[in-house]
This record gives structure tokens, C-alpha cells and sequence, in this order.
């Protein structure tokens, strides 16, 4: 009885708009290829504007789809098509008095797929790419009368904010089974943590995070630090094991940490980004290539080996007064900035102070 | 004559999936990946020279990251490249300050003091001395003398004079095991073979020339010839960045010891035509051609097009599907090449990758690629190769593609070139 060129589907029809009807049902990627399609922003040869959507981002769909690709995966958030003609929504039959609620949508493919879609457009390349699978997904559309209409409606849609990343990196350490993009970071974050909030930490309580408005040090250096030791440092050696990181890992950066606060407590304690350079990003990631350089040279693991390395690098710091002296070049104090040439130059001088300083017959022990 | 393999991070993953194209599950960039030594069977070099430019620091940022310029310094190069003593000996860990990175400025930031620092973090068992490049060269019974060359050429000779004499003083410190090596830096062949004794008579034994990446070979001839005529036979010659590795007899005619090059691996991806390397039965290197099926939503260039609204992606994806499966089917033998050609070329049409072109010349250039491709896939050069790319990956190191697969050609193409040469090398003796 429905012509093959004539889709249909059972909706939902909320009561919204009058001028815009509004509906939703679940459908599988093949069907929604059917009815929608993607239009990207671009110019034709007179320069005229047509389409909105932004192109494809190879690694987000990747990552949805290799979550899509695991059992217990669910896809609550619907993609959103919008009509602007052969698409008209029937009401159904009133349930329980209420008039308007469900409803049977007709979309009329004769002409191709009639329907745009306005949000979800990596989603459902993802959902497309598992070929075969009955996995369906929430469509929701709407109708509109014309493209001006549906061009209003997709910047209202995706305007939205993202979630700030301090709180995303917050969240993390909560949320397993993260794409590996995440996962790093979401162990710097676990132990960042863990080092603001543990007991006997050198940096309890210091830490700014979202939640810890009043910390000194920012969380994003924090992790930093660690990140460079994950990847290329001491603690590379536990990066397979969240627990290892978070016991032996944390008490290693903590005891360092104790070290730094006894040896330079004057340019540590009470002191902020801005009087010393020493809570400040780059003091922060330059010491922690100090922590590794007096760990490998003289095994140092608990804060008094780390505080007898760190007493040779005494009276060869201006973390808060004075200047460096880089080989020829002389710096203020508060000439370094956050930024990678000055942690790189901050990180190679400490580090080779360091060499110069601690005796050959030191580095074994 | 031994081959030096200039590095700058060139490893691939071995578990790297190449159907979905996407890095093993779970892998640590570095700790899972293998450099080419570690990769292929054997070794295809005799050893690795690493740049301090490269490597980077505060004054040139290089390709190392952060923390993995620092972990370099702490451990050195032989641990960070994993190319150690016992494993290979006899061979060489050489460093360089990699002038071409510093070639505008108007001295080298490196002094003789900190470049001897960088050697002996890195523990090198060879480093060259801070050295400027001259760009100049003189040609033939044109030879300027020092008066006639202009300030800057002049200039930069001495810095690399003096720097060499500093060098070789503080490289004391270094001990016996390592060797320093005189930069060689001049605007002609007279002037690179008075710099060359001044080196000798300083006290270098191993002399390093610079400065001959844009020479022509009868150029590099003619200066190795300069050299070699004033130079005492004892002291060796390492030839800097030689790109012209077809011309390995010159090197040995002129008593060179050692070269270091990029090019086997580099042209994999930066040579359009010949970046898939052969023997062929006479023992020269012959060439073939990758196909090109660059990822439809990664390729910067696509992307570029999709961003101005001239590709549609969904149908790139569609073709760049079909294009691969055609390859990888004609590889099981399950089509013929014309089948896969039509597969390739569909794809590479839509590319454009000559905007300019007129209707008539896209054509030809389309006809022209294919009877290149053709070529390719009719020889199936992947089967005739036993290196552990060509044996693992099959066609998948002929697919221009990603750095996964255009590093695994460069491999393959250091396996063969070391092949050659060590044919070469007994041909020599």
C-alpha cells in the first residue's frame, strides 16, 4: 500500500511549536541514509554560500566508532534531521485524551534523501562505518518551511559550550575504558588527584583544580609533569598499571615534591605563580626533569636522597629574585614565561648544573 | 666505506593494523614502535648520526618532543634509539649541529663548549664540530681567493675554522672514545682543501665536508679530488648529507670512509616517482611507484577541498574504499590489474591533484599515471622481496597512504640500499 519511494515511521510528537512541527523515533543508519544527508558549508563557482555542516573529523568518528563497537554501548543523544519539503507529519490517534502526542511521519525519497542533518554528523558516519548492524539510533526532526528557517535552527543547535576541560579533566579519573586519547591524560589526572588530596602529600591542597579554586599550582602543569613521565621518565615504568601509579608513582612525585619544599623553602612556601618562578609552570615542569636527572644519577627515590641531589642546584637558582645565567644570556627572575622555549632552556640548565654538581662516585648507589 | 643513517624519529608500529588503519590497540608511541635497525632482520646501516638540530632545545625547536629531548640527554642516544654497543658493534654514533637548520642566522647559537655537552650526554662515540654552511661554489678555473669572496662567505669559513679549533679542545673531556670530527665548510675546492689541512694540522684524524647537499656530483668531485690531494693519507673523510648514493664509486675513488644520508628512507614519500626501491639483475637500484590512495578524510589536501565545499566526502570515502580493495584484491590475485586500475584511478581523478590542469591535459596526465601504476601492480615487486616489510605487509608498503606504510617503504628502501652497496663493497675490494 506505501509506494517504495514513500518512507514511514511511527513518531513521537511532542507538543512544541505550532509553526515547526516537532518528532522523534529510532531508526538504523541504513534508514536514515535514506531520508537525510549531509550538506557541508561551501561555496559554488559564482561564490555563492550553500550548506553548513563542517567536514568530517577522521579521529572523533574513529573514537565513536570504536565505542560503538563494544558490547554495553548506548547512544542516548539523537542526530537531528530537519525537513524543508516532502516530509509532512500525520497526527495519530489520541491516547488517553491527549491529542497530538504520537504521530506517523511520510517522507517522499523519490527526489533522493530530502532531509538534512543539522547535528550528529560524525555520530552517524561512525554508526555508518559498522557495517550491518541493527544498531538503532534516536532521530530527531523537525519541519521547516524554508532554508533560512533551517539554517537558524543548526547555529542555535550547535552553539553550545563545551564543558570546561579543567572540569573534563576532573571527571576522568572517574570514567573507565576511555579512548586512548583520554586515557593518558586520565592518568595524570588520577594522580593529580590523588597528590591533592591524599594525606602526607607535599603538594596537598595546592593544587588548583575546578573543584580546588584556592590551589597555588595549576593542575594542567601538574599533569603535565606527570604526562612527561609517563610517556618518557620514571614512571614509565608503571604506565600499565593505574594502581602502581597511584601508590608507588604518587608517593615518588610526592617525596620529590617534599625535597623541593625543604631545600628551596623560601621561594616555596606562601609563594605564588607570580612572586616565584618555582610554583610557576615552568619551574614546576623543569623540576620534574630534575627529579628524573637526580633519580638516574644517584637513585634517589624518598625526600632526603632527592634533597641531597637538589642541595647542589642551592645558590644556582633566582626562582624569585636575581637572574639565570643561560649560558651567555642573562635572565630575570621573572623573565621566564609558561611557554616551551623558556621551560626547555629552565629544564637543560638545572639538569646540566645538576651534572656538573654530583660527583661520579655519587651516581651509583 | 660505511653508511651513516641520519635519523629524526623514523620508527613505524608493528602492530599497526592496516586494515583499519589505525595503531595496534594499546600502543606507546616510541616504547611499541621499532626504528628501522630494530624492524628489519638485520641492521641497514652501519650507524646513525642525530642531529642536535633535530633533537632541539631551548634556542631551535626540533622534531623531539619536550620530554623526549630531556630523556634523550639523560640517557643518550645509543639507549633512546635502542642501537647499542654490544648489540651493534663497530658502529658509529655520530652527531652533528645540523647547520641547515641554522642556515639564515648569522652565526651558529652553538658554541664548542655546550655541542661537546650535548656529545657527552649523548654519549656519541663520534661529533662533528659546530660548523656554518656556505652556499656558495665556485666553478671550475673560477676560483675566488679569500680576498675576492664576499664578507659574509668569509665570515662564515672562520667561524667554522675556529669553532673546529675550540671544538677539538674541549672535546678533551670527552676521553679517548670519542672522536671528534672537523667540519669541512669552503666556497670552492681550493678553499674546502685549505680548510681541510688547516683541520689536520690542528689535529684532527677524521674530517667531516659539509655544505654538499645542492652540489652537483661533478661538483662533490671536484672537492673530494681538492681534498684528498692535500690531505695526509691517515686522516678519514666522512662525506655530510649525501643525497647522490648512485654515485658511490666516486666516494671510494677518493678514499671517502664514511657517508651519512636520509635518502632511501626519505625518498619513500618525498619522491613522487621512484619511492619504491628494486634490484634489478645487474645489480643496479631500479625504481617503482606507489599507488596513491591518501586517506579521504585525513589527507590535509582533501580536506582543504571538503572545507571549500569542492569534495564531497561521503564520496570520497566510497572511492577511496574501492580504490584500496581493488589493490589489496589484485594483490590475492582475485582481480586483474585493469580491473584494480580502474578501482585506483577513479579515486585519483576525483583527487585533482593539478587544479590548473585543462580538461585535455587531466586526460594525459590520467593516462600517464596509469600506465605508471600499471607498471607496479603488473610486476607485484612486493613478492620479490624478502625484507620483513615486503614479507608482512605485502602490498600494503606500495599503498602511498600514511606514515605507517610510507615509513615501512622507507625501511624496505634501506634494506635494499644496503644490500647494494654491500655488493658494492665486495665488488670494491
Amino acid at each position: 500500500m506505501s509506494s517504495p519511494h514513500i518512507l514511514h515511521f511511527d513518531v513521537v510528537a511532542p507538543r512544541q511549536s505550532e509553526s515547526l512541527p516537532v518528532f522523534t523515533f529510532a531508526a538504523r543508519a541504513r534508514d536514515v541514509e535514506r531520508f537525510a544527508r549531509i550538506e557541508r558549508a561551501g561555496r559554488d563557482d559564482s561564490g555563492t554560500l550553500r550548506g553548513f555542516q563542517r567536514p568530517q573529523i577522521a579521529g572523533h568518528i574513529r573514537e565513536i566508532r570504536d565505542y560503538l563497537e563494544k558490547p554495553g554501548a548506548i547512544l542516548p543523544n539523537p542526530i537531528i534531521v530537519a525537513f524543508t519539503h516532502s516530509a509532512s507529519l500525520e497526527s495519530g490517534p489520541s491516547h488517553d485524551g491527549v491529542e497530538g502526542r504520537f504521530g506517523r511521519l511520510a517522507i517522499d525519497v523519490s527526489n533522493g534523501a530530502p532531509g538534512w542533518i543539522v547535528d550528529g554528523q560524525q555520530r552517524f558516519t561512525a554508526l555508518r562505518d559498522l557495517h550491518g548492524s541493527d544498531f538503532e539510533v534516536l532521530v530527531s526532526g523537525f519541519i521547516c518551511d524554508c532554508l533560512e528557517e533551517l539554517q537558524k535552527q543548526f547555529i542555535l543547535i550547535n552553539n553550545t559550550r563545551p564543558l570546561p576541560k579543567a572540569l573534563v579533566y576532573e571527571l576522568l579519573p572517574q570514567v573507565s575504558d576511555l579512548p586512548p586519547r583520554m586515557s593518558n591524560r586520565s592518568q595524570a589526572a588520577l594522580m593529580t588527584e590523588a597528590l591533592n588530596y591524599r594525606e602526607g602529600s607535599a603538594l596537598r591542597g595546592m593544587i588548583k583544580q575546578q573543584t580546588n579554586p584556592k590551589g597555588i599550582i595549576r593542575d594542567t602543569v601538574i599533569q603535565r609533569l606527570l604526562m612527561n613521565s609517563i610517556s618518557d621518565g620514571v614512571l614509565r615504568l608503571y604506565a600499565d598499571d593505574d594502581r602502581l601509579l597511584l601508590d608507588r608513582g604518587v608517593n615518588f612525585v610526592s617525596e620529590f615534591f617534599h625535597a623541593v619544599r625543604h631545600v628551596f623553602s623560601e621561594d616555596w612556601e606562601d609563594k605564588t605563580p607570580k612572586t616565584s618562578r618555582l610554583v610557576h609552570g615552568a619551574g614546576i615542569i623543569a623540576m620534574g626533569y630534575v627529579m628524573e636527572t637526580v633519580h638516574v644519577l644517584t637513585g634517589a627515590e624518598d625526600r632526603d636522597a632527592f634533597a641531597r641531589g637538589l642541595r647542589h642546584l642551592k645558590g644556582r637558582t633566582a626562582w624569585s629574585s636575581g637572574e639565570w645565567a643561560f649560558g651567555d644570556e642573562r635572565r630575570r627572575w621573572n623573565g621566564l614565561q609558561n611557554v616551551p622555549a623558556d621551560i626547555r632552556q629552565l629544564s637543560l640548565h638545572l639538569v646540566q648544573e645538576l651534572r656538573r654538581a654530583i660527583p661520579r662516585n655519587e651516581e651509583v648507589s | 666505506m660505511k653508511f651513516v643513517f641520519a635519523d629524526s624519529l623514523d620508527f613505524v608500529d608493528p602492530a599497526y593494523d592496516f586494515i583499519a588503519d589505525r595503531n595496534g590497540a594499546g600502543r606507546t608511541i616510541h616504547r611499541d614502535d621499532q626504528f628501522p635497525h630494530e624492524f628489519l632482520d638485520t641492521s641497514p646501516y652501519d650507524g646513525i648520526l642525530v642531529s642536535r638540530g633535530i633533537v632541539g632545545d631551548a634556542l631551535i625547536p626540533g622534531k623531539y618532543t619536550e620530554a623526549q629531548l630531556m630523556r634523550f640527554r639523560r640517557e643518550g642516544a645509543r639507549r633512546f634509539l635502542r642501537y647499542s654497543r654490544e648489540q651493534f658493534p663497530d658502529s658509529m654514533m655520530m652527531g652533528d649541529c645540523g647547520a641547515f637548520t641554522y642556515r639564515n642566522m648569522p652565526e651558529p647559537p652553538y658554541r664548542a663548549q655546550d655541542t661537546v655537552e650535548f656529545y657527552g650526554d649523548g654519549d656519541f662515540s663520534h661529533g662533528c664540530s659546530p660548523d656554518h654552511l656556505i652556499f656558495d661554489f665556485d666553478d671550475q678555473d673560477a676560483e675566488r681567493s679569500e680576498k675576492e669572496i664576499p664578507e659574509d662567505i668569509r665570515i662564515r669559513f672562520e667561524i667554522t675554522q675556529q669553532n673546529a679549533a675550540e671544538f677539538l679542545r674541549e672535546a678533551k673531556s670527552l676521553g679517548r672514545r670519542f672522536v671528534p670530527m672537523g667540519v669541512i665548510q669552503g666556497w670552492s675546492a681550493p678553499s674546502m682543501a685549505q680548510a681541510a689541512l688547516n683541520l689536520a694540522k690542528m689535529g684532527y684524524v677524521y674530517l667531516a665536508i659539509g655544505g654538499t647537499v645542492p652540489l652537483r656530483i661533478e661538483q662533490i668531485r671536484r672537492a673530494l679530488a681538492a681534498i684528498r690531494e692535500v690531505l695526509p693519507k691517515q686522516v678519514r673523510l666522512h662525506l655530510l648529507g649525501f643525497g647522490k648514493i648512485e654515485h658511490l664509486a666516486d666516494l671510494e675513488r677518493y678514499g671517502v670512509t664514511s657517508f651519512d644520508t636520509t635518502s632511501p628512507l626519505v625518498r619513500a614519500f618525498k619522491d613522487s616517482r621512484k619511492n619504491y626501491w628494486a634490484r634489478s639483475k645487474a645489480g643496479e637500484l631500479s625504481y617503482y611507484t606507489a599507488i596513491r590512495i591518501p586517506q579521504a578524510t585525513e589527507n590535509n589536501r582533501l580536506k582543504v577541498k571538503a572545507l571549500q565545499g569542492r569534495l564531497d566526502q561521503e564520496e570520497a570515502r566510497q572511492l577511496e574504499a574501492t580504490a584500496l580493495n581493488g589493490v589489496r584484491r589484485l594483490a590475492c590475485r582475485e582481480i586483474d590489474v585493469e580491473d584494480a586500475l580502474d578501482a585506483v584511478m577513479a579515486y585519483w581523478e576525483k583527487l585533482n591533484w593539478n587544479d590548473e590542469a585543462s580538461p585535455s591535459k587531466r586526460v594525459q596526465a590520467l593516462d600517464r599515471q596509469r600506465r605508471i601504476y600499471a607498471q607496479t601492480l603488473q610486476d607485484r615487486p612486493w613478492e620479490g622481496c624478502d625484507c620483513r616489510v615486503c614479507r608482512e605487509g605485502g602490498v600494503e608498503a606500495l599503498i602511498f597512504r600514511n606514515s605507517n606504510r610510507n615509513k615501512r617503504r622507507g625501511m624496505h628502501n634501506l634494506h635494499v640500499f644496503y644490500k647494494h652497496l654491500q655488493d658494492f663493497r665486495a665488488d670494491a675490494v
